[in-house]
């Protein structure tokens, strides 16, 4: 029973779980947001409203939706409510889910490659520290690339493929996170997408800890740059000339 | 059946010895085994050919080398000293990307650098609309220059030995196939 029910008892959890973190996320910062629901949503102001609420008994315990108003996270476009800021976040985990998925059905080979690499041994310890001198390098390419001017045009395309890049990583550690999960929960062969979704709400899950979630967000994506730079791009070769060798 | 001369026998003999000709031509067989009754020397030929195999299987394969696993397991391990360099990099990098962060003091020097590149980005995209000169050259502070070249020149060396310790790290996947 259980092991059948296994892997829809288990999205469903996650899934409930990321509702949940969501919710504590928005309400545990007091009148601001915190790091990451700043940095998904935007600046958070208290303002006082003058106007009396339509049904005062409402929230009369905490007054929540009198007291705050979210800025709009794509310019002036008003303010948000603390329900809009929800819907942004589980919006924001659709999202991320999706294009985890859409990554690992255009690249499935290049997917396959990366785990491997993570799975192996010392896989994650390789992919953190690659991470991380992937990031101070397009840190200090970016810094250099300001006082070249004219390649000044190419720091937007330096950043975007950065985010490709890590993208991709993240995808495949989501992948990994769902595939770990099935060997230790014993969890019965289903198709490969579904482990993938489970990694994905997992780094989504992650990434709601309050106070904490932005670090490890930050980790998982640091990590998933690595990860796709090490394997360049998942490919089978690695940093080898032996494809010019024919 | 005419009878073989005693070249012919010899070039017939492998195949005799091993059977095929007996399968293929039974006759030339039969002719070739009349032939060694009366031949001594084909006969001492095919007595040759005959122990031949025997003494193959005879043979006892040498015993390997008491090294030969040590040797095969340290040549497929990474290397330790591309190992070692590889975490150690880790604190040069640590060292540089704090004396930067003290450097342009915190983090706020660091988003200003940001917003500064920002500006100069949109500078140049006026400049090449034809609504704007072009952005002067912003002015660089030496140290920090140095400092983030060291960075990036650390971080790109690093990032090669990652990547080659982690190729000698893990199997290739035409490898696991082919396996």
């Amino acid at each position: 029973m259980l092991r059948r029910w296994g892997w829809p008892l288990l999205v469903g959890a996650l899934a409930l779980l990321g509702v949940l973190l969501a919710i504590a996320d928005t309400a545990l910062y007091g009148p601001t947001l915190g790091p990451y629901a700043t940095f998904l949503i935007g600046p958070s102001q208290a303002v006082l409203v003058q106007r009396p609420s339509p049904d005062p008994e409402r929230f009369i315990r905490t007054r929540f939706p009198e007291r705050i108003s979210f800025g709009s996270p794509f310019g002036r476009l008003g303010t948000m409510s603390p329900v809009q800021a929800l819907r942004a976040f589980l919006s924001n985990g659709a999202g991320l889910v999706l294009l985890a998925l859409a990554v690992l059905l255009l690249f499935p080979n290049r997917a396959r490659v990366a785990v491997q690499r993570l799975e192996s041994r010392h896989g994650p310890e390789i992919a953190l520290a690659a991470g991380v001198a992937a990031f101070l390098l397009a840190l200090g390419a970016v810094a250099l690339l300001r006082f070249t001017l004219i390649f000044l045009a190419v720091i937007p395309a330096v950043i975007v493929v950065a985010v490709a890049v890590a993208l991709f990583g993240i995808a495949c550690i989501a992948l990994a996170l769902g595939r770990l999960l099935q060997r230790r929960l014993h969890l019965e062969p289903v198709h490969p997408l579904v482990p993938a979704v489970a990694g994905a709400l997992i780094v989504f899950d992650l990434a709601l800890i309050p106070y904490l979630g932005a670090v490890a967000l930050a980790a998982v994506a640091i990590a998933g740059l690595g990860l796709a730079v090490v394997t360049r791009f998942g490919s089978e070769t690695g940093w080898s000339f032996r494809d010019l060798d024919w | 059946m005419k009878a073989l001369a005693c070249a012919r026998v010899r070039v017939l003999l492998e195949a005799y010895v091993d059977g095929d000709l007996a399968r293929t031509e039974p006759e030339t067989s039969r002719a070739v085994r009349d032939h060694l009754v009366t031949c001594a020397d084909c006969r001492r030929q095919h007595e040759q050919a005959v122990s031949l195999p025997f003494r193959m299987k005879a043979l006892r394969s040498p015993a390997p080398p008491a090294s030969l696993v040590a040797g095969v397991m340290s040549s497929i391990a990474p290397q330790p000293q591309a190992s070692r360099a590889a975490w150690g990099l880790l604190v040069p990098e640590a060292v540089l990307a704090a004396f930067i962060l003290w450097y342009v003091s915190g983090l706020d020097g660091l988003t200003a650098l940001a917003s500064g590149a920002w500006s100069n980005l949109q500078g140049l995209a006026f400049w090449g609309s034809g609504t704007a000169p072009l952005p002067s050259i912003p002015v660089a502070d030496v140290l920090l220059l140095g400092a983030f070249i060291a960075l990036t020149a650390i971080a790109a060396y690093h990032l090669s030995l990652l990547a080659k310790l982690d190729q000698t790290a893990t199997p290739r996947l035409t490898e696991h196939r082919r396996a």
